[in-house]
C-alpha cells in the first residue's frame, strides 16, 4: 500500500492545458462581454464559506450536502464548519445580503469554480458561468435570463440550440394537492424522474377530483404555449392551484414566441425542485445540457436578508468549451515573430528584447525563442547575433522561405513590412 | 494469507468463546494478552491482529485487512463521511446487542417534527459522521457537532443540546438521565469484509465457519435517518447558553488520569465525594461553593475549555498540544504542571529497522522506495505537526483511537506514541527513535473574559493547584 507509483494529481481534480485553456478563456470572455452588454456587472466571492450559509437555506438537499468538502478551519476550534463552496448562487446571494439595500436591483454575473464530492474520476471541481438577477423584475426578468444565457451560445457559435421551460409550482402543486409533505413530494418526484411512472396512479388516486390522466402532465415533452392551454383545460378543476403556474408560464412562453426564440415545455425538467419558486429553464446545445436556471424568489429571505426576488442561471464552463470548433493556436497567428538571440553576451540580449518590446508596442505577437530548434509557429523568425562588434538582424519570412541581413531593427521592419503575402 | 482484524475490549471474551465454538480458537485473544499480535492461527493461513473497534472498519476498507469484526455503528459512522463501498456488512454475530439513540434532555419538544425555534444545535458523540448525518437529514439549519472520546451521555444539557449514544433500549436511555429523541440503527457485533477481497480472494477458512447456520443473530443493516417536516426556513439566532456566572467550572478526567488527578486534588486540598481511586460519577460534588464539576474523556478537554463550557481542566499537556496545534488560536492554555503522570510522546519504529535516529529512519524509507509514510496515531494533529516540520514528502496520518502497538510495520511504519516505561512497545518489538516532548498532567484553563467573581473563584482554584504543586517539587 505504501510504495508504488501513486498519482501527483487529486483524484477527481484537472488540469487545464493551454488548448483547453484557450477554450475556457473564450467561453469567459465571450460570457462577460454579453453580460456586460445586457448591464450585468462582475462579482466574485470567496472560495470559503460558512457551511451554515448551506444548511440554513435549506435549499440544498442532504445528499448534495453529504457531497461537500467540509472541515474545520484553523480557528474552527467552536466546531463551526466551513466548506469549499459547493454551489454559487448561495454566495451571491450573501453578497447581496450583506452590502445592498434590500430591494435594490442587482444584476450579477461571474465566472467561479464550485466543489463538489463525486465517486471515481468524475470531476469534483466544475467552472460555472453564473447570472443572477435579485430585485423586483416580474417575468420580464425570466426571459431577459432565456435570452441572454442563448446569446451567450449563439455567440460562441454552438449548434443544436435548445431552450426547455417549466414552473417548479407546477409539480409542487399537483404533489401538495394530492397531501403528500414535503419530504414525500421529494420521493415522488425523484420516482418520475427515474421513469417509475407507477408513482402517478398512486397521486391520481388521492385526487378524486382530477380529469385527466397525470402523465400528459409528466410524461410529455416539446410542447408549446398550445400545450400549456391544454394542461389547463385538463387539470384546473381537479387542481386549482395549478392556475398561478401556468399563467405565469404561458405569459414567459408568449414573449419566447413574440422575439422568436424557439423553447420547448416539459414539467420535468429540473432535478431540485425545492430549490426554485418559479419559472425554470434549460439551455441544451447539440443534444447535451449545458446549462440552466430559474426563478428563486426565497433565496434571499433564507440567508438571511429580507425576502427580494431572485432568479438566475448557470453555464457549465467546461461543457461550452468542450463543443467549441478549435480555435487557431494562440501563437499561430502568421504576423507573429520569433526573436532568437545568438549567444548571451549582453548586447545580442539587450537587442532581442528591444526587438520584441518594439513589437509589442507595435501590437505585434513576439515571443524569445531558443537555439534548441524547437519548432516555431508564426512567419517571422528574427536571429540577432554579433560580428566583430557589430550587431546584425537575420530575417527569415517562412512564408517565402527568403532570408536578408540587415545591421538595424528598423531595416528588418521594413523589410518585413513590405514583403509580399504569397 | 486471510488478514482477520478483531476488536481489542469488552468483546473479547464472548467473541473468543464464539471463534473457538466456531473452530477458529485464536490463542490468548480472550485473555487479553499484552500483545496485540495473536498467534495460533498461522498456521490455518490466517493472520490475526488484534485493533480497538473504533478502528477496524478503516482497516477493512483500505484493504489492509480482508475480514474483520466489530460493532455495526463504526461501520456506519465510517460509511456516511467516507461513502464508499469498500466495506460489506457480511453477518450479525449477535454479541452486544443494542441500539445508536439520539438522546436530548425531553427539553426539545418535537425535535423531529419541528426544530425552528432552535437556533444552534449542540451534538455530541462518538459518531461523529451519524450525528452529521442526522443533522443533515433532518435539515437543521444551524448546528455544531462536538466529536467526543466518550461519555457523550454526560454532556447534555449544559454542554450539549443532544448526544448520539450506544444503549441497550430505551430504558437504558432514560437510566443515564436522558430521554430517546430518534432510534438511528439497530447494531451488534458484525462480521465485516473488504469488497474487493470478498469478489477476488478465497476467504473460506473465515466466512465458512463463521456464516454457519447456528445461533447467531440474525439482524439487519437498518441506519434509520429521519427526514425533515419543515425546510427552508433560516435560524432564528443563535441560542445562547445560559451559564450561572457564579459558577466556577472543572473538567475532571476519567481513565489512567484518574489516580494522578485524585491525588493532585487531595494535594491542592480540594475535597470532592464522587471521584477518588475506587469511583467515578460523571457529576461529583465539590465541598467548595460554586464549583460544579463533571467527569469526560480527557482528550476532550481542550475544546470543551476553549467553547468556555468548562473554565478550568485536568488532562494530559499532550491533548493539550494536540488541540493547538489544530486550532492555534484556541483560547485555551496550560495553567498549572502538577508534574504528575509523566510520559513521554515519542516516534516509534520496528524494532528490527536498522536506523537509530528519525532522521535515519526517513532517509532509509528513501532508500527503500517507500513513496508514503504512514503514521499511526491517537495524536493526529501532533503527527501531523511533526510530519510537516521534518518535510516528509508523502505521508498519510492513520488516526486511531488506540492498540497502535499492532499498527508497525505492516500497516504503518511509524507510531506517535504515549510511552511511560516503554515495556508495552518491547513486547510489541517496538523501539523509540525520537522523544517529541514530555508530557504531564495539567490544569489548563479558558483564556476569554469572564466575570469578576468568576475570576475571582478561578485565580483562587488555580492557586491552590500552584501551590500544592509547588510544594511538591
Amino acid at each position: 500500500m505504501a510504495d508504488g507509483d501513486e498519482p501527483l494529481r487529486c483524484r477527481g481534480m484537472r488540469d487545464l492545458l493551454p488548448g483547453e485553456m484557450a477554450g475556457y478563456r473564450q467561453v469567459e470572455e465571450t460570457f462577460a462581454r454579453i453580460c456586460g452588454d445586457w448591464g450585468y456587472s462582475e462579482i466574485r466571492t470567496p472560495t470559503i464559506e460558512f457551511l451554515h450559509l448551506f444548511t440554513a437555506a435549506g435549499t440544498l438537499s442532504p445528499q448534495m450536502l453529504e457531497r461537500t468538502y467540509s472541515f474545520l478551519d484553523w480557528d474552527g476550534w467552536s466546531g463551526e464548519r466551513v466548506v469549499l463552496r459547493p454551489d454559487a448562487t448561495i454566495p451571491a446571494a450573501r453578497l447581496y445580503v450583506e452590502n445592498l439595500f434590500p430591494g435594490q436591483l442587482a444584476r450579477f454575473f461571474y465566472t467561479q469554480n464550485v466543489f463538489r464530492f463525486s465517486t471515481g474520476e468524475e470531476s469534483r471541481e466544475d467552472w460555472q458561468c453564473g447570472v443572477e438577477l435579485i430585485g423586483e423584475t416580474a417575468l420580464a426578468g425570466d426571459v431577459e435570463l432565456i435570452l441572454l444565457g442563448r446569446a451567450v451560445l449563439e455567440r460562441l457559435g454552438l449548434t443544436g440550440l435548445k431552450v426547455g421551460l417549466s414552473h417548479a409550482g407546477l409539480v409542487r402543486t399537483v404533489l401538495s394537492t394530492a397531501g403528500l409533505d414535503t419530504a414525500a413530494q421529494v420521493t415522488a418526484y425523484d420516482r418520475i424522474l427515474d421513469s417509475d411512472l407507477t408513482v402517478l396512479g398512486e397521486i391520481e388516486a388521492k385526487l378524486p377530483d382530477l380529469k385527466a390522466p397525470l402523465h400528459l402532465l409528466f410524461d410529455m415533452q416539446g410542447g408549446k404555449a398550445s400545450y400549456l392551454a391544454n394542461l389547463r383545460a385538463a387539470f384546473l378543476s381537479g387542481v386549482p392551484g395549478m392556475a398561478g403556474p401556468l399563467d405565469d408560464l404561458m405569459k414567459v412562453a408568449a414573449t419566447l414566441d413574440s422575439v422568436s426564440c424557439d423553447y420547448q415545455v416539459q414539467t420535468t425538467l429540473v432535478r431540485s425542485f425545492e430549490y426554485y419558486t418559479g419559472p425554470v429553464f434549460e439551455f441544451r446545445a447539440n443534444g447535451r445540457r449545458v446549462g440552466g436556471g430559474g426563478r428563486y424568489d426565497d433565496l434571499i429571505g433564507l440567508v438571511g436578508g429580507e425576502s427580494v426576488p431572485a432568479s438566475g442561471f448557470a453555464l457549465s464552463a467546461r461543457e461550452l468549451a468542450s463543443q467549441l470548433r478549435p480555435r487557431p493556436h494562440a501563437g499561430d497567428g502568421e504576423e507573429s515573430w520569433v526573436v532568437r538571440p545568438v549567444g548571451d553576451s549582453p548586447e545580442v540580449l539587450a537587442a532581442s528584447f528591444a526587438a520584441v518590446a518594439h513589437l509589442h508596442a507595435s501590437g505585434t505577437r513576439a515571443s524569445i525563442g531558443s537555439l534548441a530548434g524547437e519548432s516555431t509557429v508564426g512567419r517571422w523568425e528574427l536571429t540577432v547575433d554579433q560580428r566583430r562588434g557589430r550587431l546584425t538582424y537575420r530575417l527569415l519570412d517562412k512564408l517565402t522561405s527568403r532570408q536578408t541581413s540587415h545591421a538595424a531593427l528598423e531595416e528588418a521592419l521594413n523589410a518585413a513590412e513590405s514583403a509580399p503575402n504569397d | 494469507m486471510i488478514r482477520l482484524a478483531l476488536p481489542a475490549g469488552d468483546l473479547r471474551e464472548p467473541l473468543g468463546d464464539l471463534l473457538r465454538e466456531a473452530g477458529l480458537p485464536v490463542d490468548d485473544y480472550a485473555e487479553g494478552s499484552r500483545s496485540y499480535i495473536a498467534r495460533g492461527s498461522q498456521e490455518n493461513g490466517i493472520q490475526i491482529r488484534v485493533f480497538r473497534e473504533a478502528d477496524i472498519p478503516i482497516q477493512i476498507a483500505m484493504g489492509n485487512y480482508d475480514v474483520g469484526i466489530c460493532n455495526l455503528s463504526w461501520v456506519e459512522d465510517l460509511m456516511q463521511r467516507y461513502p464508499s463501498d469498500a466495506v460489506v456488512a457480511v453477518r450479525d454475530l449477535g454479541l452486544h446487542q443494542c441500539s445508536l439513540y439520539v438522546a436530548g434532555t425531553g427539553n426539545e419538544g418535537d425535535l423531529l417534527l419541528d426544530w425552528s425555534s432552535w437556533g444552534d444545535l449542540r451534538i455530541v458523540s462518538e459518531f461523529p459522521d451519524l450525528a452529521e448525518a442526522f443533522a443533515r437529514h433532518l435539515r437543521l439549519p444551524s448546528y455544531r457537532v462536538f466529536p467526543v472520546w466518550g461519555a457523550a451521555e454526560s454532556y447534555p444539557p449544559e454542554d450539549a443540546d443532544l448526544a448520539l449514544i450506544l444503549a441497550e433500549d430505551e430504558d437504558a436511555v432514560r437510566k443515564q438521565g436522558l430521554m430517546p429523541v430518534h432510534r438511528l440503527l439497530e447494531c451488534s457485533a458484525w462480521l465485516v469484509a473488504n469488497r474487493e477481497s470478498m469478489a477476488k480472494k478465497d476467504l473460506s477458512a473465515v466466512l465458512g465457519p463463521l456464516l454457519a447456520p447456528n445461533g447467531r443473530g440474525n439482524g439487519r443493516p437498518s441506519l434509520s435517518l429521519p427526514t425533515a417536516r419543515v425546510m427552508g426556513r433560516a435560524p432564528s439566532g443563535k441560542r445562547s447558553t445560559s451559564r450561572r456566572e457564579d459558577v466556577l467550572r472543572l473538567a475532571l478526567p476519567d481513565g489512567h488520569q484518574q489516580k494522578h488527578t485524585v491525588a493532585a486534588l487531595d494535594a491542592a486540598g480540594l475535597r470532592i465525594s464522587g471521584y477518588d481511586q475506587e469511583t467515578t460519577i460523571s457529576r461529583p460534588q465539590a465541598e467548595m461553593p460554586n464549583l460544579e464539576i463533571k467527569v469526560i474523556r480527557p482528550q476532550d478537554m481542550p475544546q470543551q475549555v476553549a467553547l468556555g463550557h468548562f473554565d478550568l481542566a485536568v488532562t494530559g499537556r499532550d491533548w493539550l498540544l494536540d488541540h493547538r496545534y489544530r486550532f492555534p488560536s484556541s483560547p485555551v492554555a496550560e495553567a498549572v504542571d502538577l508534574d504528575v503522570g509523566r510520559y513521554s510522546i515519542a516516534g516509534v519504529v520496528s524494532e528490527g529497522l536498522p536506523a537509530q535516529s528519525l532522521a535515519e529512519a526517513i532517509s532509509l524509507w528513501q532508500r527503500e522506495g517507500k513513496n508514503t509514510v504512514r503514521i499511526a496515531s491517537e495524536y493526529v494533529n501532533i503527527a501531523d505537526h511533526w510530519a510537516r516540520s521534518y518535510h516528509l514528502s508523502r505521508y498519510k496520518v492513520i488516526p486511531i483511537t488506540g492498540a497502535s502497538e499492532g499498527f508497525v510495520p505492516e500497516d504503518a511504519e511509524m507510531l506517535v506514541e504515549g510511552t511511560e516505561t516503554g515495556a508495552t512497545l518491547a513486547a510489541n518489538r517496538l523501539k523509540i527513535v525520537e522523544r517529541l516532548f514530555e508530557s504531564t498532567t495539567c490544569l489548563i484553563a479558558h483564556q476569554g473574559p469572564v466575570s469578576d467573581r468568576r475570576r475571582r473563584l478561578m485565580t483562587e482554584v488555580i492557586g491552590m493547584f500552584k501551590r500544592s504543586a509547588g510544594a511538591g517539587t
